[in-house]
């Protein structure tokens, strides 16, 4: 059994990794332990309110790199631990077994080389699916520069993997993760995207990641802007069929020169994941919400604020508008979208029946007629003031010694 | 007229067939409130004419008999005049009537199904089994609707080879897979001889629940949201020094 001390060690360099859903694979039990649930489980929320879905965990934090930015990176002093493949899968399975877990999220800090690091991993997951007979769900996090031999290897034992981009430039990059390029994140995940497509092709039997592959990006630990970001994102689930891009607003954890003393604050890495669902689930491009320098408002959620720049698309008669309309009404969800398409089949809707329908209609109401009738304000200033209402822009004494919130060298490039 | 009924789903069949034509008919399993001189039926179900009016029922909406099972397992107060005014609309629009959710007998039963499924949903990850001395699983629980043997087949799926017990302690009733067969029973207590690992795997785990938390985003009110605390009494990351506020 795994002791103490080292879980808590590798638990601890794991835990800011965002990506800890479970969702999209379906994979059957062949007679051992575990299987895939494709609409995902949360087996329990942390006081941060995030979910505990898998055992996030390192097999290593002992690096030999040195971001900047990161936790476990060589030049810092703190307890180091390495797990061994017996352990790791020990817990794994007894942990799944009383339904802690809906299976594993391995990663690893880069332990002597890229090549062991990644076969370590390889080792700890074949040995899951093969040996232990584990069919639960697997999330592997590719290791950069690691052979791509390795990466396929993994990718026929786990559910997902994952590259983090971590920097959303490649000036970024070399400034804070001088060892990483942007070639050696992207090319494996190209590479991974291709072989699944042929998998996918041919209709072979077995898996190669059920559950595709997600990135992660570090927020306001460089000068990106949204624009630049998003449009990133995007080129992402377009081009490389990504699922997921997880977004972690920076926290000052370490101190550097280099880096922001302060941490960029949970709005905008909230307003970033809205930008990031108009673009996957409701028919958005990046284009129509913001230009390539410009940031998301931090007063209105990005669809409110497209919705104010085109008010003469507004209102719309809820009973007659197509469904991908209905999306683009501001406080207007997948599910209420869903259930006024198929309410109004049977009859005319209004304002109260909408309401009882738990549709919610604080926003919404500037920006629909139901029946005709029309309950919001058409004076846009006054609109912009409602939609505020209650949102503040948080504001903070600065001391004498606080830094700005972006480091400059890191907008100048100057060392 | 007020019907009660046994709770059970031939009870509510033949009780809405002898209410049909009662406009003023309230039916219930539970205690209801009479009003001076109202008249009360025990209706016992009848098979014959339960399966009569299924059959008929079904021939309007082929999914009605799960919507009735989800409804008949709520543990709302409430329940069974839900059930019976969506069945009776059902009967009247002789049609499925789950999506005219603007009629407010379809939104309460949308309403009522809906609060089963979440529940069933969050069941899925929050229920902890225990392992005890014979390799058996234990999980105590008491949700909030009565949904306990809905859990038996997603688990059995999983864990084939290792017999467990739900627990509802609430119901004091029990869905068990012996590792063969899966079934419901009757279980007022139950008395469970810990493995020797058990009590350091549960350690285990309520140390890596403190560790992956991130202290300076605290966000409880979210949390409750998710993980409401009246699960909690059952999961053991809540235990010690974690418990809940």
């Amino acid at each position: 059994m795994i002791s103490l001390e080292k879980l808590a060690i590798l638990t601890d360099g794991a835990k800011f990794d965002v990506s800890c859903s479970s969702s999209g694979s379906n994979r059957k039990n062949a007679g051992g332990m575990g299987n895939g649930f494709a609409a995902g489980c949360c087996h329990s929320f942390t006081p941060d309110g995030r979910c505990v879905s898998l055992l996030k965990i390192l097999m290593s934090n002992d690096c030999v790199y040195d971001c900047k930015y990161c936790l476990n990176r060589v030049s810092l002093d703190k307890p180091r631990a390495t797990a061994t493949v017996d352990e790791l899968c020990e817990l794994v399975l007894d942990f799944y077994k009383r339904n802690y877990i809906e299976g594993l999220f391995l990663s690893s800090a880069v332990h002597v080389s890229p090549d062991h690091t990644m076969e370590q991993l390889v080792r700890v997951v074949k040995k899951l699916r093969t040996e232990c007979n584990f069919h639960g769900y697997i999330h592997v996090k590719g290791i950069p520069k690691a052979d791509g031999a390795l990466a396929r290897e993994a990718a026929r034992y786990a559910d997902r993997m994952s590259y983090n981009i971590e920097l959303p430039t490649e000036q970024s990059l070399k400034l804070l993760a001088p060892q990483k390029s942007k070639e050696s994140l992207l090319a494996p995940m190209t590479a991974l995207q291709r072989e699944r497509e042929q998998f996918l092709g041919e209709k072979r039997k077995g898996h190669f990641l059920p559950a595709g592959q997600t990135t992660q990006m570090i927020i306001g630990a460089s000068p990106e802007r949204d624009g630049q970001i998003l449009r990133l994102s995007q080129s992402l689930y377009r081009r490389r069929s990504l699922k997921r891009v997880y977004y972690s607003s920076y926290m000052p954890v370490v101190h550097d020169s280099l880096l922001p003393d302060l941490p960029a604050g949970a709005l905008r890495e909230h307003r970033l994941y809205q930008a990031d669902w108009l673009l996957r689930f409701y028919g958005f491009s990046v284009e129509e919400l913001l230009g390539e320098d410009e940031n998301l408002s931090p007063e209105f959620d990005p669809k409110c604020a497209w919705a104010l720049k085109n008010m003469h698309l507004f209102p719309v008669e809820v009973n007659r508008a197509p469904l991908e309309i209905l999306l683009r009404v501001p406080g207007i969800g997948g599910r209420s979208a869903q259930k006024i398409v198929e309410a109004r089949k049977y009859t005319a809707l209004n304002f109260e029946q909408l309401q009882k329908m738990r549709v919610v209609l604080k926003r919404a109401r500037h920006f629909i007629t139901a029946n005709g009738k029309f309950f919001g304000t058409e004076n846009v200033s006054a609109l912009r003031g409602f939609l505020t209402d209650g949102e503040t822009v948080k504001a903070e004494q600065l001391s004498l010694f606080s830094a700005p919130p972006i480091a400059r060298s890191a907008l100048t490039g100057e060392l | 007229m007020t019907y009660f009924y046994d709770g059970g789903k031939q009870g509510f069949l033949t009780a809405l067939a002898l209410s049909f034509r009662d406009k003023d008919a309230v039916l219930t399993a539970g205690n209801a409130q009479l009003s001076l001189g109202q008249q009360t039926v025990f209706v016992s179900g009848d098979p014959a004419r339960a399966a009569a009016v299924e059959k008929r029922l079904l021939s309007f909406d082929k999914h009605c008999m799960k919507d009735l099972d989800l409804l008949l397992r709520s543990g709302d107060e409430g329940k069974d005049g839900v059930a019976f005014a969506y069945f009776r609309l059902l009967a009247q629009e002789k049609r499925p009537v789950r999506d005219m959710l603007a009629l407010p007998a379809a939104l309460a039963a949308a309403e009522c199904m809906r609060r089963v499924g979440t529940e069933l949903h969050r069941m899925r990850g929050f229920l902890r089994f225990m392992e005890s001395a014979s390799g058996a699983l234990y999980a105590p629980c008491s949700p909030d609707n009565d949904l306990v043997d809905l859990l038996l087949p997603h688990f059995r799926a999983r864990l084939p080879r290792y017999p467990f017990v739900i627990h509802d302690v609430k119901r004091k009733k029990a869905a068990v897979y012996d590792g063969a067969h899966a079934f419901n029973a009757p279980l007022a207590q139950a008395e469970v001889l810990l493995s020797a690992d058990e009590q350091a795997w549960q350690e285990l785990w309520r140390k890596y629940y403190k560790i992956v938390n991130i202290p300076e985003r605290e966000r409880l009110k979210q949390m409750r949201g998710y993980l409401p605390v009246r699960y909690r009494k059952f999961m053991n990351e809540f235990f010690g020094e974690n418990a809940p506020l």
